[in-house]
């Protein structure tokens, strides 16, 4: 199908770096999966803790990352952060900053979620035993949350992997980018280029978030 | 029920007043940082790490420079099908990271983002056909030119705009966001309506696709258009001042400006740029325009 | 911060408000009829359209809206098929939306005990009808919070029309930036402007969900 453009992909490197663009959006999302997972546990945990003040600054931070584009904190961090506090963040750190600090409010309320839906009995069994309450947590709550966690964290996954398309707008070159490229180094001999490419590239993230997001409806079934 | 209303309004008002305390902090801030950095004059400025900015020495040490340039913008900044930056300012780009002796670490940039980039420090040099202009001298320094630009208007040869008058209440003309062309017709001609994109292959797509009823820019890139792309013609070749592009460093980087100001200088002997011309842009546009494009040794 | 410079960039953020709220409303509308038929079409297992609204529903969920807009808006046209900006925005919003409000609509069906529906039918309405005076109206008012939840996703999502020449309030941020580089005014009033967007709205869906908690266990 010349005529569609899809041609201009195995010309030279082109389809090959169309996937390492692809890589660089995988990896910052995995980073920042890990990341808000481990953070999410402790956030989470802290959201089940009856402290008006804490319970208050939680709050904040939850509406203010469920309110805010992610695309409007990428520009915050990525350029407020070097106006206000001189740090110079590169736009890769930027970005897993910026979907760990959204990531983490949304595991830590998934948490939050599980823990309480885990029945009060077993904290009080736990404690009737004479386990205290780290050990409760580590021994009795956190496998069970865990476990109803998985599920969800693998969708928290694929809801990352598409939004670093966003990162394109802090200059990170990554697959939509490099599709730009190729469309435009080739629009002489190719000018329906733009068809091919990112017909290629809608299907790449398909390929991409479908398996993952169908494992997590599995999980969910067999573990629910 | 009245409690979870409460309480989120006062959070979302939390939210609204931290972030403007401390934007306003930060303004603030960075204009304390701005006086004091005047105060302390140049030398101290350069010997400032803080100051956002990183001299030649700095970058030597280093061994890599950060070069802001197009990657989507032929045949001025590119992305060739083996993944190497090319064009007419990575030519000159090249050259410099050379003569430094570092590496040269590509940062590739939208036209919006340009000062944005040398202000936070995210790069030492930009080179993505940046046109000289007041408002911008404003926010960063620019060094001796390199090139000569206008503006120039493209329009499908069927339906060619020959004139700004020409365009309907109902048209639109694409623009390229932060680019001069949008600054000069906002100023100019606020009633034409724009339709502006980020990058320049989006633009670019979106003109092919018939969007918009004409693309204005700068008239080397409208005119590399029409040559390549069959069934346009540039109707208004130049509009507005004749400018100049040129590279730009961090405003107040001294030792890196007057570098670059030395290179420039010196290449003007072994005319360098008008082989940067030669190698990069002579297939596009023919070697009719090369007295007209190059600026050699600054002047 | 300059009060004079947020004070002359009001209008333009005013202006990208409204494009934001016209363009997004109206795409959420569709989403949301998008999600009534193809909820409905899961709900009886219509043979055929229900495949079609399987592959919908993957197909849209896995894919980012930046790249369903490239698609329907550089793509389309080189084959043929052209749609301005706007419709473009409107229709990647209904889409995307719609795969999202179909799930959520289809769970508040499936919260409907059968037992409602054989009643109905034993009264000796139809199916139609079953589903128009007994279910939908019982389903709808399930999915509220979910639905709300969605609205504010789906309005978070028009930050990328920007990258299609739609003025929103990303764009204009992103824009006056280029050109006269105000960053901290630009990023504060782009903030300020989202909070009188979405926050109104998670307001809302904070007191519905409050509501419907109630409802359920009867306080």
């Amino acid at each position: 199908m010349a005529s569609l453009g899809i041609d201009v992909l195995f010309k030279g490197t082109n389809f090959l770096r169309l996937l390492q663009g692809l890589w660089v959006s995988i990896e910052i999302s995995l980073i920042s999966v890990i990341l808000s997972i481990v953070l999410g546990l402790v956030i989470g945990m802290l959201m089940t803790i009856h402290n008006p003040l804490l319970k208050a600054v939680l709050k904040v931070y939850l509406e203010t990352v469920r309110i805010m584009p992610q695309m409007v904190l990428l520009f915050i961090v990525y350029f407020g952060t070097t106006r206000v506090f001189g740090w110079d963040m590169s736009a890769e750190s930027s970005a897993i900053f910026v979907f760990t600090f959204w990531g983490t409010a949304e595991m830590g309320d998934l948490v939050r979620g599980s823990i309480k839906s885990i029945p009060n009995i077993q904290f009080e069994s736990a404690f009737a035993l004479g386990m205290d309450k780290v050990q409760t947590y580590i021994y009795i709550i956190l496998p069970q949350t865990v476990r109803r966690l998985i599920p969800l964290s693998i969708n928290l996954i694929t809801r990352m992997i598409k939004t670093t398309s966003l990162v394109m707008m802090i200059g990170i070159v990554e697959v939509l980018k490099v599709a730009q490229q190729i469309i435009e180094a080739n629009r002489k001999v190719s000018p329906n280029a733009a068809f091919g490419v990112f017909a290629v590239v809608f299907l790449l993230y398909f390929i991409v978030c479908w398996p993952i997001s169908r494992l997590a409806v599995y999980l969910e079934k067999r573990w629910a | 029920m009245k409690n979870n209303f409460v309480k989120r309004i006062t959070s979302g008002l939390l939210v609204t007043g931290l972030l403007a305390a401390s934007l306003t902090a930060c303004g603030s801030s960075a204009s304390t940082s701005e006086v004091a950095e005047e105060k302390e004059g140049k030398v101290e400025a350069a010997a400032d790490a803080d100051a956002g900015f990183r001299t030649v020495d700095e970058i030597k040490e280093s061994g890599t420079i950060n070069i802001g340039v197009f990657s989507d913008k032929s045949p001025f900044g590119y992305v060739d099908e083996n993944g190497e930056y090319a064009g007419y300012d990575v030519y000159f780009a090249e050259r410099i990271g050379k003569d430094l002796g570092v590496d040269i670490n590509y940062v590739s940039t939208e036209a919006a983002n340009r000062i944005e980039y040398l202000q936070t420090g995210k790069v030492d040099i930009i080179l993505a056909n940046f046109t000289v202009t007041e408002e911008r001298a404003q926010e960063v320094d620019f060094a001796l030119p390199y090139m000569n630009v206008a503006l120039g208007v493209v329009s499908p040869s069927d339906a060619v705009i020959e004139s700004l008058d020409d365009i309907g209440a109902d048209d639109q003309v694409i623009v390229i966001s932060g680019t001069t062309a949008e600054t000069y017709l906002t100023k100019n001609y606020p009633d034409i309506k724009l339709q502006k994109y980020d990058a320049y292959a989006e633009a670019k797509t979106a003109f092919e696709n018939g969007n918009g009823v004409a693309w204005a820019n700068d008239n080397t890139e409208v005119i590399a258009f029409a040559i390549e792309n069959e069934g346009y013609e540039v109707g208004i070749p130049s509009l507005g001042d004749q400018d100049t592009i040129a590279p730009a460093v961090t405003k107040g980087n001294e030792s890196l400006l007057n570098w670059l100001n030395d290179e420039i200088e010196s290449l003007g002997s072994e005319n360098f740029f008008h082989a940067d011309y030669e190698e990069t842009l002579l297939d596009t546009y023919g070697a009719d325009y090369e007295d007209t494009l190059v600026v050699e040794g600054g002047k | 911060m300059n009060t004079d410079i947020l004070i002359e960039y009001l209008p333009l953020y005013k202006d990208a408000l409204f494009l934001t709220l016209r363009i997004g409303w109206q795409g959420i509308f569709l989403a949301f009829v998008i999600g009534l038929i193809g909820s409905a079409i899961l709900h009886f297992k219509i043979p055929v359209l229900k495949s079609i609204v399987g592959v919908h529903i993957e197909l849209f969920r896995n894919t980012p809206l930046l790249v369903q807009l490239f698609f329907i808006y550089f793509a389309l046209p080189k084959v043929g098929i052209q749609v301005t900006a706007e419709t473009c925005g409107k229709l990647g919003l209904g889409l995307l939306g719609g795969a999202y409000m179909i799930e959520t609509f289809r769970s508040g069906l499936e919260a409907i005990p059968t037992i409602q529906t054989e009643s109905a039918l034993s009264l000796g309405m139809n199916d139609f009808q079953t589903l128009w005076h007994v279910i939908l109206p019982q389903a709808v008012s399930i999915s509220v919070p979910g639905l709300l939840a969605n609205v504010i996703f789906l309005l978070k999502e028009t930050s990328v029309f920007s990258t299609i020449s739609l003025m929103d309030l990303m764009f204009t941020a992103k824009d006056l930036i280029g050109m006269y580089a105000k960053t901290i005014e630009c990023l504060f009033l782009l903030v300020v402007f989202y909070l009188i967007m979405l926050l109104p709205i998670s307001i809302i869906g904070a007191i519905v969900e409050r509501r419907m908690r109630y409802g359920q266990f009867g306080d």
